[in-house]
């Protein structure tokens, strides 16, 4: 581990994929090997620009680059967008507690997504798949606004959905663009026997307002609340449990989370603001 | 010990001294200049500005990148006289948080290594005191490399550390030994500042621990009420001993980048935003409740002691008159009728 925490190392743009109007995927090789558990995140430095949090969505196998994808949403990620193949960024990290994949074993895994929430989720899902030996089944259900938000369209309208053992089904808020699925937000195409809540978890990755909603509909379908694991996005600045800003009651986020089980959390107010 | 300028001669030798200097009826550090004839100050209380100044500079750079970045500074030692058993608790916090194993703060880490520490008893508490109310008291047992008690004719000089006695040994002359009645004396006057500490805080007794209240009272509507004169100028947090969080911006410089570390606060409406927009402190009630229970439950939970030392600078330095020991006070009748009407049930 690097010395001083607050020190990046030096990485490459060395591809960039338009997923969607507002997210891009950036391929980023790191100058040394870099090693992560599926669902931390790492900050990654524009340098002298800013620096922001970021989920890798690529498999934690693959050590010497990584996929982050970025969604348009603040100053850094508009700079970020700006980019092109060759631009010099800084890491710093893998931050945080990931997916405890291993407790998974033996479970069916519900993969509820929304938007952007597919970055951690593709990560989590090619770690899954790689072992899917070990869990019962993986069933997701991904939603995007409209047909265009949808990002990895390639892996969604390709392979993933044929892998032995994944139940895969999509949804957008808003139809068009010849779009012959389901019409509705998320929590339409969850259904209550999906999977047999007794022996499964719940994984939960979107924006806050899709969270809250899927989060109630998996405890009214009887998940236990210590099943449900949820990706919290909050202000995280030092990744190291010291700047103040990601604080959810008495959790740092970018040190406890960003993945905390619904049982963890629940007894704070606000946590979906 | 009879005066304190041969003290301060012998260790602005060895490295840079701050010593508290008079403002008006308040006190700031300076660095000690040993041909100044000022006279030496003991302060009574806390100078104003908070000690973490010394180990969590405002602004610093946290780290470079790409060309030419400057060597590090290297951090000399320094030592700080007049610090109060208060201070002493913020730096203990500080430590939790700059010196915790996993992820340690090199430049916390290097100027905490390097900072000799003479503290003092206090022994005339001020009207914005309360490190009583806190677990505290006004005086030290732990935490200082010297601590000096204002005795009759000069100062009790004790040492806490292996720095200190070195020191103490090596400057033998400049110390006597401790004449018959001093350390009865001494334990008198400490008794006194405990007294008078229990006086000024009469009227914010509370009927229980304060971290209960501040938890079992969140959905008071007294932290919107009580943040009705806040101005948001952020002079508590910045005045405060224990308070760290610090946000970490990028600069271009001429040769390099920098990556720069600068105190920030809960109390800025801004602080919890995300780039998404969500803001969990929208509201400044919800911005003064978050500083309390960070102060008093959040960070009791997860390092076992209190964010908060009693030094009352929030109380003297805040713009809009508020007082956290008149919150925790209306806090605890709310809840004291809370269990009452429990009890009536």
């Amino acid at each position: 581990m690097n010395e001083n925490p607050y020190q990046p190392i030096n990485a490459e743009i060395v591809d960039i994929v338009e997923e969607s109007p507002t997210i891009k995927t950036f391929v980023i090789v790191p100058e040394n090997k870099f090693k992560f558990e599926t669902g931390q995140f790492v900050e990654l430095t524009l340098p002298g620009e800013g620096e922001a949090p970021f989920t890798p969505s690529s498999s934690p196998k693959q050590t010497d680059r990584m996929d982050i994808s970025i969604m348009k949403a603040g100053r850094v990620t508009g700079l970020l967008h700006e980019c092109r193949k060759g631009q010099k960024v800084g890491i710093r990290g893998p931050y945080g507690k990931g997916y405890p994949i291993d407790s998974f074993a033996g479970k069916e895994v519900l993969i509820v997504g929304g938007g952007v929430g597919l970055a951690p989720i593709r990560s989590l899902f090619l770690t899954l798949v790689d072992r899917i030996q070990d869990f019962k089944s993986v069933v997701c259900r991904f939603g995007a606004r409209a047909p265009e938000d949808l990002i990895y369209k390639e892996s969604l309208f390709g392979e993933w959905p044929k892998l032995d053992g994944v139940d895969m089904k999509l949804t957008v808020d808003t139809g068009g663009n010849g779009w012959s699925g389901n019409v509705g937000v998320v929590t339409t195409i969850v259904k209550a026997d999906d999977v047999s809540v007794k022996n499964a978890v719940a994984v939960i990755c979107g924006p806050p307002i899709m969270m809250k909603f899927a989060t109630k509909q998996a405890l009214e379908y009887g998940f236990r609340p210590e099943d449900i694991y949820l990706s919290m996005e909050k202000n995280m600045s030092c990744g190291i449990g010291k700047c103040g800003h990601c604080m959810l009651g008495k959790y740092y986020v970018c040190k406890d989370g960003p993945v905390f089980t619904y049982e963890q959390i629940r007894k704070y107010p606000k946590i979906w603001e | 010990m009879k005066n304190l300028k041969p003290l301060f001669d012998a260790i602005a030798e060895e490295m840079t001294l701050y010593v508290p200097t008079r403002l008006g009826e308040y006190y700031s550090f300076s660095r000690y200049d040993p041909s100044d004839a000022t006279e030496a100050v003991f302060n009574n209380i806390r100078v104003s500005a908070p000690v973490k100044e010394f180990l969590f500079p405002m602004r610093e750079v946290a780290s470079t990148f790409g060309g030419q970045a400057p060597s590090e500074q290297k951090i000399k030692p320094f030592a700080v006289f007049g610090l109060k058993n208060c201070d002493l608790r913020g730096i203990k916090v500080l430590d939790c948080v700059f010196a915790e194993a996993e992820f340690l703060d090199p430049s916390y880490v290097a100027r905490r290594d390097k900072m000799f520490i003479i503290s003092g008893d206090c022994f005339d508490p001020a009207e914005t005191c309360f490190c009583n109310m806190v677990g505290g008291r006004p005086f030290a047992d732990e935490g200082f490399d010297l601590n000096l008690s204002k005795v009759k004719g000069g100062f009790l000089v004790q040492a806490g550390s292996d720095r200190g006695s070195r020191f103490v040994k090596e400057n033998g002359r400049m110390f006597s030994d401790v004449p018959s009645g001093a350390a009865a004396e001494r334990d008198e006057n400490r008794k006194q500042a405990q007294g008078r500490l229990d006086e000024i805080n009469a009227e914010y007794l509370l009927d229980n621990p304060i971290n209960e209240i501040v938890e079992d009272c969140y959905d008071s509507p007294l932290f919107e009420e009580e943040a009705a004169g806040c101005v948001e100028c952020q002079g508590c947090t910045r005045v405060c001993p224990t308070c760290h969080c610090f946000y970490l911006y990028d600069t271009k410089q001429k040769d390099y980048f920098g990556k720069m570390k600068m105190w920030d606060s809960c109390m800025r409406c801004d602080y919890a935003t995300v780039a998404g927009g969500q803001n969990p402190h929208k509201i400044l009630g919800d911005r003064s409740r978050h500083r309390l229970m960070h102060k008093f439950v959040y960070f009791l939970e997860r390092y076992g002691i209190e964010m908060c030392v009693g030094c009352g600078r929030c109380v003297e330095g805040c713009a809009g008159g508020s007082e956290v020991r008149q919150l925790l006070k209306k806090l605890n009748e709310e809840l004291k009728g809370k269990k009452q009407a429990k009890a009536a049930r």
